[in-house]
């Protein structure tokens, strides 16, 4: 069976480079700008601002699945070591979490838009402050994991690949 | 023909201040802010797309009982792209900082068979093409919204929209160069650099 999966490259991948840092851009940039534009809207007054955020927390809670699904495969293939085998469960438990914790706040955000799309929940403010510290946590993580130890960069594949590395 | 000793880099003057990325700091920060960049630059012509496709989307909408207005569509698409230029200034600069600060691994080429510092130079005129696109786009945009097609429902000619796609595909191969820096030539990337210095990485990144 395992010689019907495709070779891997030099960057360890079935595919030319990694999708999951693809991905979480729609993840990052969206829920970011969302507390961005909701804290905007409430202190300008804007209303519109709301619904602009409304639809960009949308696309990052549809994103962040896609991110966990090529995550997950890429984490399969990444052949972490020393510490950042700990730093790659941190990441998987929090891009885990954000999705539920994104699938909910979306949810609120649903039903209260229904109610009024012109008005916002003071308490969603202190969610979306959580939800900016839940995700700019998780992109720190991320990035120790590519920029720090390098998974899935050429050098350390062939690293690992010559055992140099475990 | 004479062959000359190189003079070395002069990033070896503050060599000591900086770590084994080449970086005064250890996460490089251009990568971060093109999440940015990339991001609210897609969904904002992503939204102008669903807004100019509107009338063929609002049955859908209503069997979903989701309430959805035209001009919210387009507000995703103006107020995202306005984010986007004003933060993509960010990008760049530190994108060339760090590009002065980048030591490309040695006899590497990339896919398209380019070397490191073709990349990088590509990468870094590509950027500023980008950013002053990216711009010129947010002016256009803000002249329908506000001017031009103010009292139409659709608030992006076809052209715009066509403009933006481009973009997408242009903004794909750019990333992708960048994306090479890190992965095929290790440019800021500590374990690649430890690797090359002839480092163990056992010891040094425990």
């Amino acid at each position: 069976m395992l010689e019907l999966l495709p070779p891997l490259n030099d960057k360890n991948l079935p595919w030319l480079d990694v999708i999951h840092p693809i991905v979480v851009h729609f993840v990052i940039a969206m829920a970011l700008i969302t507390v961005v534009f909701d804290f905007i809207g409430v202190i300008s007054g804007k209303k519109n601002l709301f619904e602009v955020s409304f639809w960009n927390l949308i696309v990052a809670t549809v994103a962040i699945f896609v991110a966990i699904i090529f995550g997950q495969v890429e984490a399969g293939l990444a052949n972490p070591y020393g510490a950042s085998r700990d730093i790659l469960n941190i990441h998987s438990t929090i891009g885990w979490s954000l999705a539920g914790v994104l699938a909910l706040l979306t949810g609120w955000r649903y039903v209260a838009r229904q109610k009024d799309p012109a008005n916002l929940p003071r308490g969603f403010l202190a969610l979306d402050v959580v939800l900016a510290g839940l995700v700019i946590t998780q992109v720190y993580l991320g990035d120790k994991l590519v920029w720090v130890y390098g998974l899935h960069t050429v050098p350390v594949v062939e690293a690992i690949r010559q055992g140099v590395v475990s | 023909m004479i062959h000359f000793a190189a003079i070395a880099s002069p990033i070896n003057d503050i060599a000591d201040s900086l770590g084994a990325n080449n970086l005064p700091y250890a996460i490089p920060l251009h990568p971060n802010l093109v999440h940015l960049t990339i991001g609210l630059f897609a969904i904002a012509i992503a939204f102008d797309v669903a807004g100019a496709f509107y009338p063929l989307e609002k049955r859908v909408f209503r069997y979903l009982a989701l309430p959805v207005t035209r001009s919210g569509f387009h507000d995703v698409g103006w107020y995202n792209l306005v984010a986007c230029s004003g933060i993509s200034f960010f990008t760049v600069a530190a994108g060339f900082y760090e590009m002065l600060l980048a030591v490309p691994l040695p006899g590497i080429r990339s896919i398209l068979g380019q070397t490191a510092i073709d990349t990088m130079l590509w990468h870094a005129i590509g950027g500023v093409a980008i950013l002053l696109v990216i711009v010129a786009m947010t002016i256009w945009r803000g002249y329908q919204r506000f001017v031009w097609r103010k009292d139409l429902g659709r608030q992006v000619s076809w052209l715009y929209l066509l403009c933006g796609i481009g973009m997408l595909l242009l903004m794909g191969l750019h990333g992708s160069l960048g994306a090479w820096l890190a992965s095929d030539f290790g440019v800021h990337i500590t374990a690649d650099q430890l690797l090359a210095a002839g480092a163990d990485l056992q010891e040094a990144l425990p």
